[in-house]
């Protein structure tokens, strides 16, 4: 049964037209990296890399990817009426939840880690170390399941998801946990972060955020378990045109 | 006979608006209809009882079963929204496959199709929901409803687009249903619809159950309550005297060019008018009723 849920809200989610312009923005640092690659001579690829997988991928397209695509994989459906489809039918709400975060995450993550490969890629030669993208490749996945299991239990509750989002991604996360280091552990940017750091030697070329790899992942772990309870109880008494 | 559903004591409101005012009411197997002009609070009930709205007060029983949070009770109710909203992208086999293989059915290819052919959209089936009209598209989340073979149906407002000959088809469709010894309960605010598929019908007025029961009956408290005609003739005044001295009138006000008549008793009054104008020579331009609005026939049944 989730996988008939899964299967169909990857195919709405396909077919939108702003998953068209989500591509479009994991192509940009593919296409500065390819920028770089071409025009920078002597100039550190490494350094150039772990600035462009943190401060632009990690920062930027990963959330807002998912952003967009979380709160569009459930919150569209109660937006337009369509959740009925799924909610008049005897299933458990907590196999509803897992379609449309795996969904959201399955999305989210293939466009990020499309935008981590081709840009890392891209800005590397052959002779350097390629860890740090691998690494990045596997936090954004990491990234993008919490950063999913959040924005789509965020559309359960409010109908403006998507601006309560943008707040905590460009207000919370890019600025307040920047420069309060003390609440960087409330911020899933640092959790990928910190996921990535762990995972290559070459930290000096990323901003990381001083998370070790274990405060990350349990971090991590509670967000999105934290994010599917919520959305399974508030599915379970879901009532029509309740949302704030 | 066992009631499908039963509503004991039920209230919703939203905030401070009392939406649904203390009902009571059960609703055995067989074609039921829910009238009531708009806002009267057929929607917020339907969506009690199909478990998509808390009850603020008493509670909502479907097939002996709370219909609050109680998932299960879908694999016998079959639930039709008023919004139009589809899986514009999916075909409308596709759409009802869907709804079949949600219900874990066994052979949900076979469920959808019967459940298409049941609505008459098999030329059509292949194609994306999105293109399909009003009508369609209410065939097909019809179809979408009933694939599982629900005991209880709950249809709101279900012949919205419909044209004349759909809505005869659906009618047929949810009388079979009936006839099996399922529970139709559907939602309107034309009397007409009710009239064709209503053999019982809900008087919903603000909230309240304004009058229940045979729909005829009902009808007939319709018909006889006092209603008031406009008149416009080539002797206002004469035909005025004329009315004036009839027993079934109860009130003549002449205004302008018009007169205002007040009757107790619409059936002798309809057989009265041309009687008492063709035996004062005048001839009568004008004869519309001044308030047939639904509205004013359910303020006359809730004030009874």
């Amino acid at each position: 049964m989730i996988g008939v849920i899964l299967a169909l809200t990857l195919n709405q989610l396909v077919r939108q037209r702003r998953t068209l312009l989500l591509l479009l923005l994991a192509a940009i640092p593919v296409l500065v990296s390819l920028l770089f690659r071409f025009t920078a001579e002597n100039a550190d690829a490494e350094s150039f890399t772990g600035g462009m997988m943190s401060n632009f991928i990690a920062n930027l397209v990963l959330p807002l990817t998912a952003l967009v695509v979380g709160t569009a994989a459930l919150g569209q459906e109660i937006e337009d009426g369509t959740t009925i489809y799924l909610l008049a039918k005897p299933l458990a709400r907590w196999k509803v939840v897992v379609a449309k975060i795996g969904a959201a995450w399955i999305v989210t993550a293939s466009l990020v880690v499309l935008a981590v490969l081709g840009s890392g890629f891209a800005a590397l030669s052959g002779d350097d170390d390629r860890q740090i993208v691998f690494a990045f490749a596997v936090a954004v996945v990491f990234g993008s399941l919490a950063y999913a299991a959040l924005f789509v239990s965020l559309s359960i509750r409010f109908g403006r998801a998507l601006i309560i989002g943008l707040a905590y991604v460009f207000i919370w996360e890019a600025v307040v946990s920047q420069f309060i280091s003390g609440v960087r552990f409330l911020s899933i940017r640092a959790y990928t972060i910190g996921i990535a750091d762990t995972m290559t030697e070459a930290s000096g070329a990323i901003d990381a955020t001083g998370l070790g790899p274990t405060a990350s992942v349990v971090l991590l772990a509670v967000v999105v378990v934290a994010a599917f309870v919520y959305a399974v109880r508030r599915l379970q008494t879901f009532e029509l045109g309740d949302r704030a | 006979m066992t009631a499908a559903i039963e509503l004991t004591d039920v209230s919703h409101w939203y905030g401070n608006v009392v939406a649904v005012n203390d009902v009571t009411f059960a609703i055995e197997p067989g074609i039921t209809g829910l009238l009531g002009p708009n806002g009267a609070g057929k929607s917020t009930l339907l969506h009690m009882m199909g478990g998509f709205l808390r009850p603020s007060a008493g509670e909502v029983r479907i097939l002996g079963e709370s219909s609050w949070r109680n998932a299960g009770m879908y694999r016998h109710v079959g639930i039709v929204q008023e919004r139009e909203a589809v899986y514009s992208s999916l075909t409308g086999y596709e759409f009802v496959r869907l709804s079949a293989r949600l219900h874990g059915l066994s052979d949900p290819r076979a469920a959808a199709l019967r459940a298409i052919d049941l609505v008459e959209l098999g030329d059509a089936k292949d194609r994306r929901t999105g293109g399909y009209s009003k009508g369609m598209k209410q065939r097909i989340k019809i179809a979408a409803a009933i694939v599982h073979a629900p005991q209880v149906l709950l249809l709101d407002e279900p012949f919205n687009g419909a044209d004349p000959r759909q809505r005869l088809q659906m009618m047929d469709m949810l009388r079979a249903m009936a006839a099996e010894g399922r529970t139709v309960l559907f939602s309107s605010h034309i009397l007409e619809e009710m009239e064709r598929l209503g053999d019982r019908v809900l008087v919903f007025v603000a909230g309240r159950l304004a009058a229940s029961g045979d729909f005829r009956a009902i009808r007939r408290l319709m018909t006889d309550r006092p209603h008031s005609f406009a008149i416009a003739s080539t002797d206002n005044r004469g035909l005025a005297r004329a009315l004036i001295g009839d027993e079934g009138v109860t009130g003549v006000q002449v205004d302008g060019e018009r007169i205002t008549v007040r009757t107790a008793d619409f059936q002798r009054f309809a057989m009265q008018v041309p009687r008492l104008a063709r035996d004062a020579g005048i001839t009568i331009t004008l004869l519309a009723p001044m308030d047939e609005s639904l509205e004013s026939v359910f303020d006359y049944l809730v004030s009874r």
